[in-house]
């Protein structure tokens, strides 16, 4: 990944987190504010019902407090206390006053009570006359002049409501009133519930949950079963507590209630109250907040690109055209400049680079004339010392000539011709050296066809087979490949390279040794494409220094050598496409080593 | 005379009364209009009516009627053993009713079975020789005519100037029909009816005003009576809602006291051994009797028409409450148990007690023989499996304004309004 492309990674993942941060933010603040805002309404509603309830309480306790003064009731009252109507067997007089009163006053309830605590006249369930009420106890009569919550048994199935007791107290035995109103969806219908909020009544008249005793405004509640946890937990808790329920899978139609438990006198659970608030608002909010934040974060994060790619373009450009100059550098080319007008940190690496550069230039040039001088001194050295050493038997040879002309002439002629043999040995021998010199200087292109290795190693070895022959104690050893593929090559010159290996390790091994010639196919993959082919002497061997210098040109290690042998075997392999390679332990052997393209 | 009664009758048949106060309205109508061959007192006596004597055989199969001279319908028309015949007859597939040969004045009556009942049985309501005129109008024999009809609101009756029992005080009687209970007593109230039904109440009861009121002994039972469906197949759960029913306060606040609680059909002054039957609550040996089950919920139904009954129904569901079996009241649907009110038409308790099972939908009862203890066994037989469990005996009861003179309603719930007068009448 390049420089820009991080840098704009970078930029872009920046931007994202801060739209993201920046999101979560707002929405997590929203959330709260949303929560908040359920609570205060599930407050205001619980504390809207209590108020409704103390002021229906107030109503209920106000309407009983009127029927215990009516004079139907003090007619009863005195009737009991006259002993006019003993128990059971004239309360059949009394069986329809208490219907006749709840109409008066519209109460849902209403019994009259003796004082021992049986029902005397039942508005809401006539039959009831002689049962007990449970609300009064012989003891301690009712149990609390306010108005509260009370579970009552109607025909088809209990039901809740909100009570009151007063006594008609004529004489010693009072006549209870206990008077009341349901507690129902007609309840819940007088409250003022707000927009996107509705309130649910449990009332908690069975042992276990019953989903019918969950009303609405319009009776039963549809959906019961799903807000049954809620209220289980409030029936085993008894406390107040909250919790979400989803209606569907779309989770903006799930709604967050509050479940307010009621009691009674005693503080049994009679009912709980359930506010609900309906999530649509948040949940369609924090999807606004969501695709806000989504195109605020792709507008962002394309703005980012493109002011990161200018930005990155600007700042990496300095370092593009570095890098750049550093490959033209590293691959040789010394006079790449880098253009780079800024002033800062990467301008002073530009110019340092542009200075360092140009130093290297100049140090290649002074290294190539010194090179090129050191050279043409080596050359000097070896012509000196190649020529010097015919040079001097001549000069001899004229002087020893001269020398027997003046001194004997008698000896002249025979001087004459053992000198002229001298020197045309000697001018032979210095022919030879320059068609050295000649042949390196003239090394022709490889003229290449199908050319089988081992054939070039068996034709060489039969040319230098009188020479080994004569070398007692070198022994050859051959190990060629027989699946040696034959290669594109100029059979003369590689011929020629391997001579000079061959002579190379002959000369190394003036005590003897063992030659081995070696081949073998490289493969690339199942392909074979290339040969190896292995020269290894048993002599001496070469230092480190040696081998490092070993194919430098007029370098030799021998007392007789021009240095061009191994500079020819490196120029032939090199032409061919190959490489050459050398291993050498002291006293122990040298191994050259060539690869050859197929 | 003005009269009010509940019913709306769309025709005058006895045999069309749906329930207890239709047919003791019916009764009374066409009491007023007809006469029975014979007719029975409170003790089950026979009493001659249109006949003055009779004979009957060893084997009570073959019975002599001696009917009673110069009897006439209304239209004039003489009211002849033959005329008799092609009433009763009818009425009767499986009698042989026939006009003796030999004298104008004998009827034969042949039964293939015994029938030892049967001058109980000619003294039913439905047993009054009424002729029908062409309109379908009954004519019969008693001090008052048909005078005019009008189906379901009003009926007139008149006198009859030459009845065989003699011309009743009053000329004319209109009897106006659908007036409930407490429309009849705010009529009376307000002298716009001078003899009215009554719901009975207990002679502790005070009246309001200074109207008689008249009783009649027990001749209706009201009584549950299981579906032959209903859930309640176990007879445990059966007995046990008998147990549990508290028949004291029904009585005495309900029924305000004018009931008998009872667990039998035919009342104790029909037999004398009602008490035998207890009706004593007993929730805790109700709770026993279901202490290894669970009783499926049971559905009560009433008569809706009757006024008392939901109440009463209520409380027995309440009743049943308290020894853990749960009873529905409901109108609706399919019932498992039924609270009816049959009347008792006939203070012969053998009779009685074929009627009652007739109408409770009971096999007929197997009596052995004309004792007391036969007819225990054969009650008892009845009862054995509690299918139906009876509640209370009722009276019937009415009331005539002050200005009714001669008021006297026999105890069997009849009225006599052939022996009144009106104070200002002519």
């Amino acid at each position: 990944m390049s420089f820009r492309q991080k840098l704009l990674l970078l930029f872009a993942i920046t931007i994202l987190l801060c739209v993201t941060v920046m999101s979560v933010s707002v929405y997590g603040t929203m959330r709260r504010s949303f929560e908040q805002a359920n609570q205060d309404r599930a407050n205001s509603v619980a504390a809207q019902f209590r108020s409704e309830f103390q002021r229906r309480g107030e109503d209920v306790a106000r309407k009983v407090e009127s029927i215990a003064a009516s004079e139907t009731v003090q007619r009863i009252a005195l009737e009991i206390n006259r002993g006019v109507s003993p128990a059971s067997a004239d309360a059949s007089g009394y069986l329809g006053e208490a219907r006749t009163l709840a109409a008066q006053q519209q109460l849902d309830f209403l019994e009259l009570v003796d004082h021992q605590g049986n029902i005397l006249s039942s508005a809401q369930w006539q039959a009831k006359f002689g049962y007990p009420e449970p609300a009064i106890t012989p003891a301690t009569g009712p149990a609390d002049s306010r108005a509260f919550l009370k579970r009552e048994e109607l025909p088809n199935g209990p039901t809740l409501g909100l009570f009151a007791i007063r006594a008609a107290s004529i004489g010693e035995q009072p006549l209870f009133v206990v008077g009341g109103e349901r507690l129902d969806q007609g309840f819940l219908s007088t409250l003022d519930i707000p927009a996107g909020t509705r309130v649910l009544l449990y009332q908690n008249l069975d042992s276990n949950w019953n989903p019918q005793s969950l009303l609405d405004l319009n009776g039963a509640a549809a959906g019961a079963d799903r807000i049954a946890p809620l209220i289980e937990k409030v029936r085993s808790t008894g406390q107040e507590t909250q919790g979400v329920i989803h209606w569907t899978a779309d989770s903006a139609d799930a709604e967050v209630f509050h479940a307010l438990p009621l009691t009674g006198p005693n503080e049994p659970l009679m009912g709980i109250l359930l506010v609900g608030s309906s999530r649509r608002p948040l949940i369609e909010l924090q999807r606004r907040i969501i695709s806000a934040a989504m195109l605020v974060g792709g507008l962002g994060l394309l703005v980012a690109v493109l002011a990161s790619l200018w930005f990155a373009a600007r700042v990496t450009r300095p370092v593009v055209s570095l890098a750049e100059a550093a490959r033209r550098v590293a691959a040789g080319d010394l006079s790449a400049k880098v253009d780079v007008e800024s002033s800062d940190e990467l301008g002073e690496l530009a110019a340092s680079f542009n200075r360092m550069t140009e130093d290297l230039l100049q140090q290649k040039d002074r290294a190539v004339q010194a090179e090129r001088v050191a050279a043409w001194r080596e050359l000097a050295r070896r012509l000196a010392h190649e020529l010097k050493n015919p040079l001097f038997p001549l000069q001899v040879t004229v002087e020893n000539l001269m020398r027997a002309k003046e001194k004997s002439p008698e000896l002249f002629e025979e001087v004459f011709h053992e000198s002229t043999a001298t020197l045309l040995a000697e001018i032979n021998n210095l022919k030879t050296i320059v068609a050295r010199f000649s042949e390196f200087s003239r090394m022709p292109q490889p003229r290449r066809r199908p050319t089988q290795v081992n054939e070039v190693l068996r034709s060489l070895l039969r040319v230098f087979h009188a020479q080994l022959q004569d070398k007692s104690g070198i022994t050859v050893q051959t190990d060629l490949d027989a699946a040696l593929p034959a290669i594109q090559a100029d059979p003369d010159l590689l011929h020629r390279a391997l001579s000079n290996l061959v002579l190379n390790a002959i000369d190394a091994m003036p005590q003897g040794g063992t030659l081995t010639l070696h081949t073998t196919a490289l493969a690339n993959g199942e392909v074979k494409d290339r040969v190896a082919i292995s020269v290894s002497d048993t002599g001496a061997g070469l230092t480190p220094e040696e081998c490092e210098r070993l194919f430098t040109p007029y370098y030799t290690t021998k007392q007789h050598g021009t240095g061009l042998g191994l500079a020819i075997v490196q120029s032939v392999v090199s032409d061919h496409g190959g490489k050459i390679s050398v291993e050498s332990t002291k006293e122990k052997g040298t191994t050259f080593r060539i690869e050859l393209p197929a | 005379m003005r009269v009010a009664i509940q019913s709306s009758p769309m025709t005058l048949d006895a045999n069309t009364s749906s329930t207890p106060a239709d047919y003791w309205d019916m009764v009374r109508l066409l009491s007023l209009v007809g006469d029975n061959l014979v007719g029975i007192d409170a003790e089950g006596r026979p009493q001659p009516a249109l006949a003055n004597a009779w004979q009957e055989d060893s084997t009570a199969r073959h019975w002599q009627f001696t009917l009673r001279h110069g009897v006439n319908f209304h239209d004039g028309t003489p009211a002849s053993a033959s005329a008799i015949a092609l009433i009763l007859g009818p009425l009767h597939p499986d009698w042989n009713v026939r006009a003796t040969s030999a004298a104008a004045d004998s009827l034969t009556i042949d039964t293939e079975a015994s029938a030892p009942t049967l001058l109980a049985e000619l003294a039913l309501p439905r047993n009054l020789i009424l002729a029908h005129n062409a309109a379908g109008l009954p004519i019969g024999t008693s001090p008052f005519r048909i005078a005019d009809y009008q189906p379901g609101k009003l009926l007139k009756l008149a006198a009859v100037e030459d009845s065989w029992s003699g011309r009743p005080f009053l000329d004319a009687i209109e009897i106006e029909f659908g007036k409930s209970l407490r429309d009849q007593a705010v009529a009376l109230e307000l002298g716009r009816a001078d003899v009215i039904a009554t719901a009975p109440r207990s002679a502790n009861a005070s009246p309001r005003m200074r109207t008689s009121s008249s009783m009649s002994l027990p001749v209706e039972l009201m009584a549950l009576v299981f579906a032959p469906n209903s859930k309640a197949q176990d007879v445990r759960l059966r007995q046990a809602l008998a147990l549990s029913i508290d028949r004291k306060p029904i009585q005495s606040v309900l029924l305000k006291g004018a009931a008998e609680p009872t667990a039998s059909i035919l009342p104790n002054w029909m037999t004398g051994y009602s008490a035998a039957f207890s009706a004593q609550a007993n929730v805790q040996r109700a709770k026993a009797l279901l202490a290894d089950s669970r009783p499926p919920a049971l559905t009560l139904s009433y008569d809706p028409r009757d006024p008392q009954a939901q109440l009463i129904a209520e409380r027995i569901a309440l009743n049943a409450r308290e020894a853990g079996i749960t009873v529905q009241v409901s109108l609706s649907g399919p019932d498992d148990i039924r609270l009816v009110r049959i009347p008792l038409p006939t203070p012969d308790p053998a009779l009685a007690l074929r009627e009652a099972a007739r109408q409770l939908s009971l096999s007929p009862p197997v009596l052995h023989g004309k004792s007391v203890e036969d007819l225990f066994q054969a009650e008892h037989g009845l009862l054995e499996d509690s299918s139906v469990i009876p509640l209370f005996h009722l009276p019937v009861a009415s009331a005539a304004s002050p200005r009714v003179h001669g008021w006297a309603p026999d105890r069997l719930g009849g009225w006599n309004l052939a022996d009144v007068w009106l104070e200002n009448s002519r």
